[in-house]
């Protein structure tokens, strides 16, 4: 059966392409985004069929895989609080900071928000690497910046802007152009001193892919490798504060300068093998004021 | 060549790459089939349903790979057309380019020009990818880390999707005659097969 013969027909359309890929983003955005879902549109149902394959030839790494269901759900929902209890500490500090300055008044946190389960439909094996795509969009009230997590506190990346109705797209919190995410060390319990012993630890951290962050410290005193890695970025939601990103895997000198230190964190979750995520979706109505929690220009910090 | 049959195919093969293929994934490297059906389809169709058949397919990866650009409260993803379509035309010319001196009929030869094949249209695209970065794109299209360590680390998936390409490629040449290639199928004359160019 011929297609299109013409040659000159074929010349014209890698014309086309070529002008395509030299328009800035600005210029297809208007559109791409609705063409790409409509293209993606029939094959949703096999790579829904083809994700189930997925998991029953290599199981996705969630957290408390092989115990029982309810023994798992409470786990779960026991981390969920302690998330949720992490990040009212944090609230707790900050206002107790500016209790001590008093020096200006700074509205409650009052931002709601409500799980939304969904599942990974797709994953960017190509290029951009790492992103994942969910089966839940606008529809659901997932929007941009919304933060996404498992297990209940283990916060895996946040919503793209740009998803569609029933689709979304998640950047893992490894990936690169993330940017840089304001985090807090946190010593790990010991014994009866408990939390009364425990002191935070500002650190920024640079994702570097394959799970790990990197960030550099003055001072590497108190921190110790299997410390826990809370998010305490303003500019993140406030749901999103408070979560577990990872647990510090090494600390060392800085070759260019050994006065500081280097510390890697490696997440808990692998985004690349979940399958399953909750996307913490802010509840209209009782949200936050316009413009906090918000990142002035995306990731470039 | 049948583009009712191709476009099946195609779809079944962007299905499982991006549903599937994520359980093969070693060490980071996920293998894709793409390529390979891109190679077998320049194999031995003729050469302007080969380009057509890299465009539809590289029009198809570019909704399925959105590039990250700067939002208002996150990046926001954003779907660039173009890039995958001239980095998949690039791709199926370079097997176009070597399939004369190929003996064709061998499923490691599939394979090989698997391997050229996503070599050449990772180049392409991270050549694309660069020159948009100097004026376009906040964030590279290629992800993160430079533009060399993204030809290595594609260097890597592309044998590593010839090697997973050997099974299925087997597959493709068992139905070879249900294609309708130009220049395959039974054995002909060549006067025959000049009649069979214009597909």
């Amino acid at each position: 059966m011929p297609f299109v013969s013409s040659r000159r027909i074929l010349v014209i359309a890698l014309a086309g392409a070529a002008l395509l890929s030299a328009l800035p983003q600005s210029s297809q955005s208007p559109w791409s985004g609705t063409l790409a879902a409509i293209l993606w549109a029939p094959l949703v149902p096999g790579a829904s069929a083809l994700a189930w394959v997925r998991d029953r030839i290599r199981a996705p790494s969630e957290p408390y895989q092989g115990l029982p269901e309810d023994l798992r759900s409470a786990r779960e929902d026991r981390d969920q609080l302690q998330g949720e209890l992490d990040a009212r500490q944090l609230r707790i500090e900050e206002l107790e900071r500016e209790l001590r300055d008093i020096s200006g008044f700074r509205p409650a946190d009052r931002a709601g928000w409500q799980p939304r389960r969904a599942t990974v439909v797709e994953r960017g094996g190509g290029r951009p690497a790492g992103l994942l795509g969910i089966d839940i969009g606008t529809n659901q009230g997932v929007g941009e910046g919304d933060p996404v997590v498992v297990g209940g506190k283990q916060i895996i990346g946040e919503i793209a802007s740009g998803g569609a109705e029933n689709r979304s797209w998640v950047i893992p919190l490894d990936d690169r152009r993330c940017g840089r995410i304001d985090a807090i060390v946190t010593p790990q319990a010991s014994g009866k001193g408990g939390n009364a012993a425990r002191q935070s630890m500002l650190v920024q951290l640079v994702p570097q892919g394959n799970r790990t962050l990197v960030g550099e410290l003055e001072s590497l005193a108190g921190v110790n490798p299997g410390d826990s890695v809370l998010l305490g970025d303003a500019g993140w939601r406030p749901a999103a504060q408070g979560m577990r990103i990872g647990v510090v895997e090494s600390v060392g000198k800085l070759d260019a300068n050994p006065l500081r230190g280097r510390i890697t964190v490696r997440m808990e979750s692998d985004p690349a093998r979940v399958s399953r995520v909750v996307v913490k979706v802010r509840v209209t109505g009782e949200g936050q004021p316009q413009g906090q929690g918000a990142r002035g220009a995306g990731a470039a910090k | 060549m049948r583009w009712w049959i191709f476009i099946p195919v195609m779809a079944l093969v962007l299905s499982l790459d991006a549903a599937l293929m994520p359980a093969f994934a070693i060490g980071g490297h996920v293998p894709q089939l793409w390529p390979l059906l891109l190679a077998f389809v320049s194999l031995y169709a003729s050469r302007s349903a080969a380009i057509w058949a890299a465009m539809i397919l590289g029009f198809w990866l570019d909704a399925m790979h959105p590039a990250l650009g700067v939002g208002i409260d996150a990046p926001r993803a954003v779907v660039v057309f173009g890039p995958h379509v001239l980095a998949c035309a690039a791709g199926a010319w370079c097997v176009l380019e070597t399939r004369a001196w190929l003996y064709r009929r061998n499923v490691l030869t599939v394979a090989f020009s698997t391997f050229n094949c996503a070599l050449l249209a990772s180049l392409a695209f991270i050549a694309i990818a660069g020159i948009r970065g100097a004026y376009a794109d906040p964030f590279p299209l290629w992800g993160g880390g430079s533009g060399g360590a993204a030809v290595g680390s594609d260097m890597v998936d592309a044998l590593y999707s010839a090697v997973i390409a050997i099974l299925p490629a087997w597959g493709l040449q068992s139905t070879l005659t249900v294609w309708g290639f130009a220049t395959a199928g039974p054995r002909f004359a060549g006067g025959n097969r000049m009649n069979r160019g214009n597909d």
